[in-house]
């Protein structure tokens, strides 16, 4: 699964970078986490607000900072 | 068997029964706690210079920090039912002053960060919310901070409180209004209305949290998020307003800050504009200068210069915006501030 994660370098956006990380951890792996940090490409895909997370394309979380957990929940579900 | 399944009543929000009354009785014994600190564990006067300096900040750290946490406890609640989302899509439908109005009101409430600036700005833009509109937005959601406003209500009443959010609605509401009149869209840098914009991803994201543990769970973070980033702010803040309060001479304020000088205001704008500070940082700030003698109008033109225009927001809006527009954006928000503090010098 692509887990992508939206923000442009705030301390936010780099705590939901780590807790995709470790998400991915927990789930055994087999995922790519990868930052986005070009405005342009959070603009056309619709982002008001960051930190976001994305899972496969599809925007799962925004404006806020989702726990390991969360993130360990949406991979699965 | 759903009972053994459900989350205990404690974990599903319970214990907020237990830590509210746990919460206004520290509160309510913050005072006499720091002023026996000061007076018998360090030994000072409570009348001189530094015992009242002392007392000063160790009443208002413990007592801002607990306003504080309290504050953004509710605010992030309440921001779980007003997204950034549900703003744009009523605000795409709104054109006119009608439209400036409501942006101003709403930009009170949504949680602003200056690095959400840009794909905030081109989302509504690209959707249809009018330029002007979406600058009212854009100068309200930080100057009219959420927390600075029930902070202020905690610690100086209904009435400041209310003139901080009414002046500020004014201002984001006027400012958008001449923006968009000065029909400044070609000013925008090209790329924001040539890159290929996708409004559905967000629209079907729709987030389905809606219980209320859920969203009560949000507020902890918020307030572990917010206090952990805040407190050197908070802390910096009460030392400099507890050596104003302890050392600068009763009424000394007057003389720079008072109503009698026309040139006290444009001077704390000046001075307001490059300090960035957390809205809960200026507040000690504030109280001291007030307590010695400081105008409420110079006063409030300095928190809103400090909280409402800040340097990195304008350089990372340079991006988008032309100098051009950079430029009629910051001046008519800062004229708007001095504005509403001669406003309220000659008021008060």
């Amino acid at each position: 699964m692509l887990i992508e994660v939206f923000g442009p370098g705030c301390a936010k956006c780099q705590v939901m970078e780590k807790h995709a990380k470790e998400a991915v951890e927990k789930s055994g792996g087999g995922h790519q986490v990868v930052k986005i940090t070009d405005y342009t490409a959070m603009a056309s895909r619709g982002i008001l607000s960051t930190p976001a997370l994305a899972l496969d394309g599809q925007i799962k979380v925004q404006g806020r900072v989702a726990s390991s957990d969360e993130i360990l929940t949406l991979i699965q579900g | 068997m759903s009972e053994s399944v459900r989350p205990g009543f404690l974990r599903r929000g319970g214990w907020l029964l237990l830590a509210l009354p746990l919460w206004f009785l520290v509160y309510h014994f913050l005072e006499p706690f720091a002023n026996a600190l000061t007076t018998r564990l360090f030994g000072l006067d409570l009348n001189g210079h530094l015992g009242s300096a002392v007392a000063f900040f160790f009443y208002d750290s413990p007592k801002v920090v607990m306003l504080l946490a309290l504050v953004v406890l509710g605010v992030t609640f309440m921001q779980t039912f007003i997204t950034p989302e549900h703003t744009r899509d009523v605000l795409a439908k709104r054109a006119g002053a009608w439209g400036n109005l409501l942006a101003a009101i709403f930009g009170i409430f949504t949680p602003f960060c200056s690095c959400s600036a840009i794909p905030l700005f081109i989302g509504f833009v690209r959707v249809g919310v009018p330029l002007g509109v979406t600058f009212s937005y854009l100068v309200s959601a930080p100057m009219v901070n959420e927390v600075a406003l029930f902070m202020l209500l905690a610690m100086f009443g209904w009435k400041i409180a209310l003139i901080y959010a009414g002046t500020g609605v004014a201002i984001a509401f006027i400012a958008g209004w001449v923006i968009g009149k000065l029909k400044m869209e070609h000013h925008l840098e090209p790329w924001v209305m040539e890159i290929t914009f996708n409004a559905q991803a967000v629209t079907a994201a729709a987030e389905q949290r809606t219980g209320f543990s859920e969203r009560l769970e949000l507020g902890v973070q918020g307030v572990k998020d917010i206090v952990g980033k805040v407190w050197p702010y908070l802390l910096a803040g009460i030392g400099v307003g507890a050596f104003i309060h302890g050392f600068v001479p009763a009424e000394f304020m007057a003389r720079f800050m008072g109503s009698g000088h026309w040139w006290s205001v444009p001077l704390a704008v000046l001075i307001g504009v490059p300090l960035y500070s957390n809205a809960a940082g200026v507040i000690p700030i504030v109280q001291a200068l007030l307590g010695k003698g400081a105008a409420l109008g110079t006063t409030l033109a300095f928190m809103m210069a400090v909280i409402g225009l800040s340097l990195p927001e304008t350089i990372i809006l340079r991006k988008v915006l032309k100098p051009r527009l950079i430029a009629v954006f910051v001046s008519v928000v800062a004229i708007g501030i001095v504005l509403v503090g001669y406003l309220f010098n000659f008021i008060m």
